[in-house]
Formats: C-alpha cells, sequence, structure tokens
C-alpha cells in the first residue's frame, strides 16, 4: 500500500512541476525568443551567409615575361578552371602586387621570360605563384586551379616529347601515365563551405540555445529568491529526482519539436545533403536532447543572475564546434583538449549528426557515438542531482551565508550598506 | 564636475569589486579562449592525418607506394583488409580518406596497362579533407613519375633529360602574408581580436544596463550631478582601461611571443586592436541605448557579436556571399579590423593602406550620441521593464 501511495505521489509531484515548468518557460518572453526565435533564426541566417558556399572564379592577375605558346596555353587553362579567372594582365609584379595590395585579385601567376624558351629545348620551366594568405580559401583556389592546370600541361607536353622522339600515340599515353587515378569524394564534392559548417552547427546550436535560455530562467529564478532548488522542508532533499525529471520533460518536449525542425526542416529547406534515415536522425535525436538537458542543469546551476549566462559563456559556442573536429582534424586535436572535448554533448552529437545525415550512416556506425553520449547522460543526472542538493542547503542557511558574505566585505574595507545601493539585486 | 567624475569613477571600481563577474568576463574569458586556440592549432598545419589503404595486391609496388605515402608528412597510412571497413571508418570521421590499391597493380604497372588507383576522401571534415586529397594526389603523380624515371634511365637517357620529360612544369609557390600556410596565424589573427569584441561588447551593455535592471541608475545620476556624458564616462573609463589591456596583451600574444608575421609595425596593430575596442564599446552603448532594457539589449548584443565572426570575411569572403548580405558586413567592427589587419600585417602599408578602416571605425564613436537622450530618459525615470 505504502509503495503504491508513494508512486502516486511522485507521478503527481512529478506532473506538476512539469507544469510549472512549462508555464514558467512560456510566460517568460526573454527565454522564448532564445528557445524559438534563436533556435531557428542562426540555421537560417548561416545559411543565408554560407549560402554559395564556395569561391568560384577567384580573380587572379598574370604577369606573362615570356608571351609564347606555351605560357598563353597555361593561361588560358588556368582561366578555364572552377576556382580562376584571369581578371588582367600586369607588365610588372609591382603592378601585379598593388592590385593584390587592393583586394582587387587574390593571386598571381608569374611567367619568367625563358619560360617558353625550356620549354621548346625540352627543360624543366617553372611558373611562379603567389597567393594572398587574408583569406585561406584564396590560398586554396589559387593552389587547385594552378596544380589542375600543371598537371594536365604536364602530361600535354609529354605527350608532344613521347611522340616527337618517336613513340606512338599509344605508348606515349601508357608512359606518361602508368598509374591512372579515380577520385571519389562522396559527401561534399565541391568542399563547399556550407555542407561543411552548417553539418557541423545545426546540433550545436540545440545545445546552446537550449543552455542560455534554461539558465537565463534559472537565473531569473535565483534573484527573485524563488528557485526550483527550494524544496519543502519536509522532503529533507528527497525530492530531487522528481525536480529534475518533472523540468526535464519541459525541456525535452519542446527541444523534441525545435529540434525536429532544425535537424530535419532545415537542412530540407535550403537543399543540404539528407542522406540519412529520419527515423535513424529522430533517435539521435532523443539521445542528444536528453544529455543536452542534463548538461545544461549542471552547468547552469553557476549561473545566479539572468544576464550573466551570456557575458561568461556566449564565447563557448565557437570552442565547442571546434572541439567536434569540424574543421581542424579530430586526430590532430591536442590531448588536452580531447579531455575537454569530452564535457560538451556536442561533441559526440555534432559529430554522430554528420556522419549520419551527411555522410549517410546507419544507427550502427553511430553507436559509439550514443554510447559516449548515455555515459555523459548519467553522469549529469548525478552531478545536477548533488547541484540542486547543494543548493537547496545553501537557500536553507540563506541568512548565516549573507551575514558571512558582509563580514567578508567589511574586511576588505567595504561598506556593506553602501555596497548595497550600488551594486544591485539585494 | 572632476569630483562628480571621481565618485562615479569611485562607485565603478566598488561594483567591479563587488561582482566577479565582470572580471571573470573579461580578463577570464579572455584568457581561457586565448588558451585554447593557440594551444589548440599550435602545429600550424596538422600532419599524420590517417589515410587508410586497401592493397588487394600485396606487391613490392603497392608496399612502396603505401609506405611513401606514410612517409608525407601529411599523411600516416592505415592498413586495411577489406574495403567496407575502410569505408565506415571514412564515414566516422576516424580516418580522412582510403585508397583502394587494385589487384594486379604491380604487374600491370611493370607492362603499362595503367592501372587505375582509386582514392575516396571525406571533404565534410574540411581541413583533413583538403590536404589529404592533395597529399594523395601528389604521390599518384610521383609515382608516375618515378615509374618514368626508371623507364628512362634503362633508356640511358640523363638526368636532366629525364627531369624536362618527367616534369615539365615546376610550380613554385608563394604565399603572402604566410609563408609556412599556419592555420593559426591566419585563424587567431582574427578570431581572438573577435573574441574581444564579443566581450567588450557584452561587458559594455551588461554595465550599463545593470543600473537600469536593479534599480541603481538614479543613484548614478545622484552620484554624476545629474550629468549623463559624466556618469557614462565615468562608468565606461573603468572598463576601457581593461579593454585597453587586454587588447595589448592580446597583440604582444600574437606577435610579440607567438611571433605571428607582421610585415608593418606591430604599433600599428596596437592602434588597430584599440580602434577595435572603442568602436564595439560604442557599438555596445548604442545597442544598450536603443534598447534600455538589460535583457533585450545582452540578446541583441549576443547575436551581433557572434555574426561578427561570419561577417568579418576571414573565413567564407564576403564577395562569396549573396549580395543582399554583403553590405551588412560592413557594420560589424570586426570586419574593419580585420581588413586594416590585412593591410598591416600582409602588406606593411603603413597609414596610406588602411586608413580608410581607421576612419571606419572611428564612425562608430558617433554612434551612442545619437541617442544618449533616450538613455538619459531611462536612467532617470526608470519606465521600462526590468525583466
Amino acid at each position: 500500500m505504502k509503495g503504491i501511495s508513494y508512486l502516486g505521489t511522485w507521478v503527481r509531484n512529478w506532473y506538476s512541476i512539469f507544469v510549472n515548468e512549462l508555464r514558467l518557460i512560456f510566460s517568460d518572453s526573454g527565454v522564448m525568443v532564445i528557445f524559438f526565435v534563436g533556435g531557428l533564426l542562426y540555421p537560417v541566417l548561416y545559411n543565408l551567409i554560407y549560402m554559395n558556399g564556395t569561391v568560384d572564379e577567384m580573380d587572379v592577375a598574370v604577369v606573362d615575361n615570356s608571351g609564347g605558346a606555351y605560357s598563353r596555353r597555361f593561361i588560358r587553362k588556368v582561366d578555364a578552371t572552377r576556382e580562376c579567372n584571369i581578371l588582367i594582365y600586369c607588365a610588372s609584379m609591382e603592378e601585379a602586387k598593388a592590385l593584390m595590395q587592393k583586394g582587387t585579385v587574390h593571386g598571381i601567376i608569374y611567367v619568367p621570360g625563358d619560360f617558353d624558351s625550356r620549354l621548346v629545348r625540352g627543360e624543366q620551366g617553372v611558373i611562379s605563384t603567389y597567393a594572398d594568405m587574408s583569406s585561406f580559401l584564396y590560398y586554396k583556389c589559387l593552389t587547385m586551379g594552378t596544380n589542375l592546370t600543371m598537371l594536365d600541361e604536364m602530361h600535354q607536353i609529354q605527350l608532344e616529347r613521347y611522340t616527337a622522339s618517336g613513340m606512338d600515340a599509344q605508348a606515349a599515353w601508357q608512359a606518361v601515365q602508368p598509374v591512372l587515378s579515380d577520385e571519389s569524394l562522396p559527401y561534399n564534392k565541391p568542399f563547399s563551405y556550407t555542407i561543411f559548417f552548417i553539418s557541423a552547427a545545426l546540433l550545436l546550436v540545440i545545445q546552446q540555445t537550449m543552455f542560455y535560455g534554461e539558465s537565463l530562467l534559472a537565473g531569473t529564478l535565483r534573484e527573485q529568491n524563488r528557485s526550483f532548488a527550494s524544496m519543502p522542508g519536509k522532503l529533507q532533499g528527497l525530492g530531487i529526482g522528481r525536480v529534475l525529471l518533472g523540468r526535464g520533460a519541459a525541456y525535452f518536449s519542446i527541444y523534441m519539436v525545435t529540434g525536429t525542425l532544425i535537424a530535419l526542416l532545415i537542412p530540407w529547406i535550403f537543399s543540404l545533403p539528407q542522406r540519412g534515415e529520419w527515423t535513424d536522425i529522430m533517435v539521435l535525436l532523443v539521445f542528444f536532447v536528453v544529455d543536452c538537458i542534463f548538461f545544461t542543469f549542471t552547468w547552469s546551476s553557476l549561473i545566479t543572475r539572468r544576464e550573466t549566462v551570456f557575458v561568461l559563456f556566449l564565447s563557448v559556442s565557437p570552442i565547442c564546434l571546434f572541439l567536434t573536429g569540424f574543421s581542424w582534424p579530430q586526430t590532430s586535436i591536442p590531448e588536452f583538449w580531447r579531455y575537454v572535448s569530452y564535457f560538451f554533448p556536442s561533441t559526440f552529437g555534432c559529430r554522430a549528426f554528420i556522419n549520419l545525415n551527411t555522410a549517410g550512416g546507419s544507427l550502427a556506425l553511430i553507436a559509439p557515438e550514443i554510447r559516449a553520449m548515455t555515459i555523459q547522460t548519467a553522469v549529469y543526472y548525478v552531478l545536477s542531482s548533488v547541484s540542486v542538493f547543494i543548493e537547496n542547503k545553501v537557500i536553507e542557511n540563506k541568512e548565516k551565508i549573507d551575514r558571512l558574505k558582509d563580514k567578508a566585505l567589511e574586511l576588505r574595507g567595504i561598506d556593506p550598506d553602501e555596497a548595497r545601493k550600488v551594486i544591485a539585486g539585494k | 564636475m572632476t569630483g562628480k567624475f571621481v565618485k562615479v569613477l569611485r562607485r565603478e571600481f566598488l561594483i567591479i569589486l563587488k561582482r566577479p563577474v565582470y572580471i571573470l568576463s573579461s580578463v577570464g574569458v579572455l584568457i581561457v579562449n586565448a588558451a585554447f586556440y593557440t594551444t589548440f592549432m599550435k602545429d600550424g598545419l596538422p600532419h599524420d592525418l590517417p589515410i587508410g589503404v586497401v592493397d588487394l595486391d600485396n606487391s613490392s609496388t603497392s608496399r612502396m607506394f603505401a609506405r611513401e605515402l606514410d612517409a608525407t608528412q601529411l599523411g600516416k597510412t592505415v592498413w586495411y583488409d577489406d574495403i567496407h571497413l575502410a569505408r565506415e571508418h571514412m564515414e566516422t570521421g576516424k580516418i580522412t580518406s582510403y585508397i583502394v590499391i587494385p589487384e594486379g597493380f604491380n604487374s600491370d604497372v611493370q607492362s603499362f596497362r595503367q592501372p587505375h588507383i582509386g582514392y575516396y576522401v571525406n571533404s565534410l571534415y574540411f581541413v583533413g579533407g583538403a590536404l589529404a586529397y592533395k597529399d594523395i594526389l601528389t604521390m599518384v603523380n610521383l609515382t608516375n613519375g618515378a615509374v618514368q624515371r626508371e623507364v628512362m634511365r634503362l633508356k640511358g637517357m640523363n638526368e636532366r633529360e629525364i627531369m624536362g620529360k618527367i616534369q615539365p612544369i615546376v610550380l613554385d609557390q608563394h604565399q603572402i602574408g604566410n609563408p609556412a600556410v599556419n592555420y593559426g596565424v591566419y585563424l587567431n589573427g582574427v578570431l581572438l581580436p573577435g573574441i574581444l569584441e564579443m566581450i567588450v561588447i557584452l561587458i559594455t551593455i551588461y554595465a550599463v544596463g545593470s543600473e537600469l535592471k536593479y534599480g541603481t541608475s538614479k543613484h548614478l545620476l545622484k552620484t554624476a550631478g545629474d550629468s549623463m556624458v559624466t556618469a557614462l564616462v565615468g562608468k565606461l573609463v573603468p572598463y576601457n582601461i581593461i579593454f585597453t589591456v587586454l587588447g595589448i596583451t592580446l597583440e604582444m600574444l600574437l606577435f610579440q611571443w607567438l611571433k605571428y608575421p607582421v610585415k608593418g609595425s606591430i604599433f600599428w596593430m596596437f592602434l588597430d586592436i584599440l580602434l577595435l575596442v572603442s568602436a564595439s564599446e560604442a557599438m555596445g552603448l548604442f545597442i544598450v541605448e536603443l534598447f534600455p532594457v538589460l535583457r533585450l539589449a545582452i540578446s541583441v548584443g549576443a547575436i551581433i557579436s557572434v555574426l561578427g565572426f561570419s561577417l568579418a570575411g576571414f573565413s567564407l569572403p564576403v564577395e562569396a556571399m549573396p549580395p543582399y548580405v554583403q553590405g551588412f558586413s560592413a557594420i560589424f567592427p570586426l570586419r574593419h579590423y580585420y581588413l586594416f589587419h590585412v593591410q598591416e600585417t600582409i602588406w606593411g602599408s603603413g597609414f596610406a593602406g588602411w586608413w580608410k578602416e581607421a576612419v571606419h571605425l572611428l564612425l562608430f564613436l558617433f554612434l551612442p550620441f545619437t541617442l544618449i537622450g533616450r538613455l538619459g530618459h531611462a536612467y532617470k525615470y526608470q519606465d521600462y521593464e526590468r525583466n
């Protein structure tokens, strides 16, 4: 009998906490803005900014001191690549460099005077390239454009030379390329910035908006001395489970909706690759959202005032993004930071999403990430229980602590009454 | 007047002392970020990227090919018996790419039957993918060169002739401003000042907006003798000192201690960061004047400072963005800092190169004056909602 009535109370408490949390969320415009506007606005904005994704037809200047058939053919071929556009022929390097400094061109191709005569003699011709390093994409464009041209031109000249030395065309072709290669870049053929950036950022938006929004709410409640952690004395701190699960259910129900929009609708609207099964992505979302909830509960216990979460933790977002290994490769991340990355759900969630959605993997493939998120969830659940317990104790002994704080101020030579006038919230 | 000013200053220092959030979110946040980004990319360029090798031939030639790929600075080979496993590992990002050496590779090469090497690159992981792609492409061409050289040596050609035949065109590549192609130099040089911009905007909004939220603005005005200018200047001077010290230290860290290349003078970079700090402060102040409600202002400040990173145009260049986005880049101080930075560190242009950007950054300083009355009204009457 006792067991049943305990269960009944538990469910009733849980339900009232759940409803109360939903009411708190929906009556706070700041939290609503972060959850719904922020959560959906950021993906849309980033898609607009990175709409094109690649730098094509980057403007390049040419200084051609040779002016022969070979150099002209080389330049024409560079012009024909997707990466480069020959904007202008300059008379001197000085002129070309001045254009690059002004930002008119982002690369220079310099052909020395002896280029053609050397090639005609059967020797090596040298072409110099100068890349504007103010952005890595400029460097990539010039490197790709000139290297691909160089390879193509190299094969053509080789063919000419071999046939000139008496080989027939077939034999020459076989001699030029004894080994052929087939490339396959299955997931992001054009090295598009959009595909690579947005795939990594989408799930991070879920984690970060949840963290900022929930912290905003928790900070507000703490400012107004009505923290969720203040539990009725008769429970003696035993109600932690239903507090956490009740509040968690509120965030879960909201984030399964926005999360679905972010992970499924946004890629569809902007025609990003969606190679995974939507059911698999939903499974990933469930694990990820639950993980984020307890991650948020744990870390937001550091937030005592409404707005401080932004001031303190906004710069964590780009750090989390780099820790997913989306740009700087996972295998090159220093050991220390690899351990730090294990603190964040995004490290596993974003990787799993990239592998599942964009590379088209299956659930079995992301099993290690799912496992990691499950462990994280368990650890953060325990930690957030501990933090609620401690906060409850702090609230119970609030007067004592306040007196200690005043004493500390007096020791530093500050009058607590004067401080109260200037510093708010007391 | 000066007496009042000093009183406001003392009042502000008291706040900074009493509330750890100000020091934590300026000095603390910058230290954490600087430590993160400079150690995260300390190698400059990644090396030993895992490249899978599925060797179906198992001949001396195929093994040599894989060994040489392993010996490149960029690559490190991982052996697979089975294509499916290699593909799975590439899909999950465990390896950047894999190559498949077909059966009969060795005999096909020897008899000029032109075997195909297949390579598969996961370009979702951008930097690793692009570098592995480049590494494999180079190795395939070197292999072709090596085979040709053997043939020509047997025919009795001399080395000079051989090089002319194997590689008739050589590319001599220069990278202006970052000769070592150091990813850290490129990224941290703009990213860390961007973090500073974020810090400045947020703290300015928080400091000025808190007076409204906690209803202490009347006390502030009384201390300042009812002068809005005295109140704001006195309030912001302490932060200005903190931000200036942070900015100079940051530039010292990048260009002096980490020895990032700077063609011009580091002193002009000091000017650049000071202009960035002032412009961001003006921006923060303008936002809180426009929205004299702390939580709204801080949300707007957060959105603006996060977007600043993308719209500065150092990752994806601004000209590659859609036209209707390009214009917006001008409203972010970081954009002008970046253009100034390019002129000074890459070109060493001095005043002639970056004066326009300096003027743009100075223009931000006029922003707060346009709405100072609005904030003054809010300070005096506290008639906006607080939460």
